[in-house]
């Protein structure tokens, strides 16, 4: 497997404030990667830093690039949307287009113009009069249309409703993303999102809390649903989280086998949601 | 480099329409102004009659050049003040505009450097508004001596003899060409320091320019008692050494050519080797250098969100 992205000890400093705090990790080509935190946890500067947007400290590697210093060159086999990258107002979908041709080497216009004539999108309109969801649909057609390598999603369907999220991310899966190509991807609706990711990755604080491949997640977490005696037993084991619902004890284990636990209640997956839940309140202890 | 700068300097002119609206209605402004003279000169027939065959009969070719130099001068004088209020917004604007929309990280999501784009706003505003002027001003030219013409020959003159023959056409569209972006290198420093206002100013852009440019000589001559800020910076729009003869702002006023007359040529009040080798225009081209650099620092490293 290619590494994509490399991070060994990435930290962004705003004055007193550590945005990033000495982070490691690495993204390999042909993954789907969800970057999941709560406001304020630094996710947003790790990708622009990503992106070459911002400097920081420490050893960042991107397609092998410096992506502050080599940002122009990185930005031919790299593309993002994020929520605050709204598309200018005034122009209008040819102008875009046309423009985006002319700067970008690996784009294709037909492959645009073919994915914007599955939308209701017109291509003599301005941008300030289609709809919010209408301007993702624009702005996804344009990005699928670059041959890039590595794609960054920061909240990319924040603010649309639930029929224009469902068919960005099936526009993404099914029309984009094959073995050749990366996506990064942060969301506060990760339930939305969990099937289509093949890694997942948790920020808190500036700080990395979880890095896992969703396949072994189900190795590594287990929820045990119980009562009475068997939820005593269980919470000697150590749960990372407790919650009680309509009576029942669900607790979550981290690195516990499952034989240790089947015959203590009824044990699941955890879903994303729950376990990001339960490792932000337990670093926030 | 260039294809990118060509597709940047076509985005500036989709953004800013203002760039070809403005010449545009300075033309339509200038043809209806000639219209109505010509209208209401028709009322006098009879001292029309005699204008006529003076200039045609009277008047030599060097009367007829001077007072269509003269007409050329006035109306593309109109353009250059137009032209000056409009690099003033455009540039401050500029780079204004697409923090507050928030669409800079959709262009900064393209592959273009951040100097590339600064550098197309300094040519937009330096060198393509002052080109957009001249067409605008050559083709206001055109447009009102047509329309001259057929009112000329409706009232019975040669309107070949009267105008066709007379108009200094090489001289005085190549002095135009040679003031106008002339004036844009000029005043570059004006234009880097307003991008770069527009670069870095949270708010009030227009306010943020100005302001200094009013205060620092203001301090200067409450505590030094000196003003060399604003001799530097204040007078330079009348310091422009390309003017032989005259100053910039007498260069358009009619009596200062008119005692040379039969030897009337815009062209000849031009000294281009004293403007190119003037110390002021080349300390000018470092200034704008500097203000440019410092846009483009801020653009690069300034985060946004």
């Amino acid at each position: 497997m290619t590494s994509l992205v490399n991070a060994r000890g990435v930290s962004k400093h705003f004055g007193a404030v550590r945005a990033v705090d000495d982070v490691s990790f690495e993204i390999e080509q042909g993954r789907i990667l969800g970057l999941i935190g709560p406001n304020g946890a630094g996710k947003t500067t790790l990708l622009k830093a990503v992106l070459g947007l911002t400097d920081c400290d420490g050893d960042l590697s991107v397609l092998g690039l410096d992506p502050f210093r080599q940002r122009k060159e990185l930005l031919k086999d790299i593309c993002f949307i994020a929520d605050v990258a709204v598309l200018p107002r005034w122009i209008k979908v040819t102008q875009l287009l046309d423009f985006v041709e002319s700067v970008h080497p690996n784009f294709s216009r037909r492959r645009a113009e073919v994915f914007l004539s599955q939308t209701t999108v017109r291509s003599t309109a301005k941008v300030r009069e289609l709809s919010k969801g209408m301007v993702t649909q624009l702005h996804l057609s344009i990005i699928m249309a670059i041959d890039a390598k590595l794609l960054v999603l920061d909240e990319p369907t924040l603010g649309l409703d639930i029929i224009f999220r469902k068919e960005f991310y099936g526009n993404l899966l099914n029309d984009y993303f094959d073995e050749n190509r990366t996506i990064l991807i942060t969301t506060h609706q990760v339930e939305e999102i969990e099937n289509l990711l093949t890694d997942i990755m948790f920020i808190n604080d500036g700080r990395i809390l979880l890095d896992e491949p969703m396949d072994s997640l189900a190795d590594s977490y287990v929820e045990l649903v119980t009562s009475g005696e068997n939820a005593i037993k269980a919470k000697g084991l150590g749960p990372i989280a407790e919650q009680e619902i309509f009576g029942k004890e669900v607790l979550l284990f981290e690195g516990v086998s499952r034989e240790n636990l089947e015959d203590l209640g009824e044990l699941r997956t955890p879903s994303v949601a729950d376990l990001f839940v339960a490792k932000v309140k337990r670093a926030r202890r | 480099m260039i294809s990118n700068q060509i597709a940047l300097i076509k985005r500036e002119f989709w953004e800013h329409r203002s760039i070809y609206v403005t010449p545009l209605a300075i033309a339509t402004i200038v043809t209806l102004s000639v219209l109505a003279m010509l209208v209401f000169a028709s009322g006098f027939a009879k001292e029309l009659d005699v204008a006529i065959f003076g200039a045609s009969n009277l008047a030599g070719e060097g009367e007829r050049k001077a007072a269509l130099t003269a007409f050329f001068v006035g109306t593309s004088w109109l353009f250059l003040v137009a032209l000056a209020v409009l690099t003033v917004f455009y540039c401050l604007d500029s780079l204004y505009a697409e923090r507050k929309n928030k669409s800079i990280l959709f262009w900064r999501s393209m592959p273009i450097t951040d100097a590339e784009t600064v550098l197309s706003k300094l040519i937009t505003a330096a060198v393509v508004i002052p080109a957009v002027a001249v067409l605008g001003i050559v083709a206001t030219h055109i447009v009102n001596l047509i329309s001259t013409s057929i009112w000329v020959s409706m009232k019975g003159g040669d309107a070949g003899l009267l105008i066709w023959d007379s108009v200094p056409f090489i001289d005085n569209w190549s002095a135009a060409f040679i003031v106008v972006m002339a004036t844009g290198v000029w005043m570059s420093p004006f234009i880097a320091w307003f991008l770069f206002v527009s670069a870095w100013t949270k708010r009030a852009p227009l306010l943020m320019a100005f302001m200094p440019l009013i205060v620092v000589p203001l301090l200067e001559w409450i505590f030094l008692r000196t003003r060399f800020f604003a001799s530097a910076v204040l007078d330079r729009g009348d310091a422009m050494p390309l003017f032989r003869t005259l100053d910039f702002e007498s260069f358009f006023e009619e009596e200062h050519w008119r005692a040379g007359i039969d030897s009337i040529s815009l062209l000849g009040h031009l000294d281009v080797v004293r403007f190119m080798t003037s110390p002021s225009m080349w300390g000018g081209i470092i200034v704008c250098a500097l203000f440019v650099t410092a846009a483009i620092y801020v653009r690069r490293y300034r985060d946004e969100s």
